[in-house]
């Protein structure tokens, strides 16, 4: 097997044939199956997994807000009979959309995408000791420890170093896949901190250098558990 | 598989779109019954969850049933419930009370009944076909 998967899915003819899927691809190994946001999230919270097959519209939140909670960015297939989501699973940066029903060859497409588009290349981005930011017309090195965080700016990202700042043209859920998740954390879905940096914790923010940073409830239980507390 | 390269030895009800079916399922026969028992299994709590909401006047909740519903069909190889069922939710996004889709809203309840009867039929059948292979 490749890749681990979750799928979350509230329809169970759905869920088992994506399941039927995976086993035939002989790539794909289930991990777990939710029907429901909640639960799906607290799982992927403790349980890493390379793929999330997820459905849009279930009961509660819904997929996008999963994606939104999520502390860290696996590969996303969304899994939904309405095409109109289309935009938004370019937003989010997915990796396929596949409309309900699907066949296998569409589905084994799907999959493809993961090799053509440098899935398996994940590891060595976010192993790196540094990254190369586009700023000001030129090409930044910055390394992953002079980083403090990382704040969105609409369209923009601001890399804030303790000397420094750098305005690129990207998002915080882009960068979530390209940062070394050793030294980052999303803490809230405009922020990625680097956790070496904090220098203490309140209520519903953290501090880094004097910087005051949000960090939202869904996030907080992560940043805690990533943290060397006696 | 591709749908042409094995014998379709079942034949399915006219209203079932065979080659669709295929298409999903290949002639897997025996998962074509699990799905049609699994759509069976969950059939009545959606179809309540979607009468309860017109009964509520709640469009909102209306139009949720209608979108869980819709591809439920689609894996049972009635695409024409699909098709209908995905008209009635834009209807339902489209619409400002509940009021306004009476009359497609019976049709959605009468051919949704009878679809649960095709598929139970149609499950039957395949029981006893991949009970006694050819």
């Amino acid at each position: 097997m490749s890749w681990s998967c979750v799928i979350v899915e509230d329809l169970q003819v759905a869920a088992d044939y994506l399941a039927k899927c995976c086993e035939k691809s002989g790539q794909v190994e289930v991990k777990a199956h939710f029907t429901n946001v909640a639960e799906a999230l607290e799982y992927l919270n403790k349980h890493s997994v390379d793929i999330l097959f997820l459905d849009v519209e279930m009961p509660g939140a819904s997929g996008f807000e999963l994606l939104d909670q999520l502390a860290y960015f696996p590969k996303v297939f969304l899994t939904t009979s309405k095409s109109e989501y289309a935009y938004d699973a370019f937003e989010y940066n997915v990796t396929d959309f596949l409309k309900k029903p699907f066949t296998f060859q569409r589905f084994q497409e799907a999959l493809n995408k993961l090799t053509q588009s440098g899935g398996d290349n994940n590891i060595s981005s976010t192993a790196a000791d540094h990254i190369f930011i586009k700023s000001d017309g030129k090409l930044v090195r910055l390394n992953n420890d002079d980083i403090l965080f990382i704040e969105s700016m609409g369209d923009y990202v601001k890399f804030v170093t303790p000397d420094k700042k750098y305005i690129t043209h990207n998002t915080i859920k882009n960068l979530e896949e390209k940062v070394n998740r050793q030294f980052f954390i999303k803490v809230h879905r405009s922020y990625i901190i680097n956790i070496t940096k904090i220098d203490d914790i309140r209520e519903n923010d953290l501090y880094i250098k004097g910087h005051e940073i949000p960090v939202s409830k869904a996030h907080k239980q992560d940043v805690l558990k990533r943290l060397n507390i006696l | 598989m591709e749908p042409n390269s094995f014998s379709k030895k079942f034949i399915f009800n006219e209203k079932i779109d065979s080659d669709y079916l295929y298409g999903l399922y290949a002639d897997d026969y025996v998962y074509i019954e699990e799905v049609f028992a699994t759509t069976l299994q969950h059939f009545d709590a959606d179809f309540e969850r979607l009468k309860a909401a017109w009964e509520e006047g709640n469009l909102h909740d209306l139009k949720k049933a209608a979108h869980k519903l819709k591809p439920t069909f689609g894996f049972a190889g009635l695409t024409a419930v699909q098709e209908q069922l995905k008209q009635f939710e834009d209807l339902c996004q489209n619409s400002t009370s509940t009021a306004q889709l009476k009359s497609d809203y019976t049709r959605i309840v009468t051919t949704l009944a009878e679809s649960k009867d095709l598929i139970a039929s149609e499950y039957q059948k395949l029981k006893v076909f991949n009970a006694n292979p050819l």
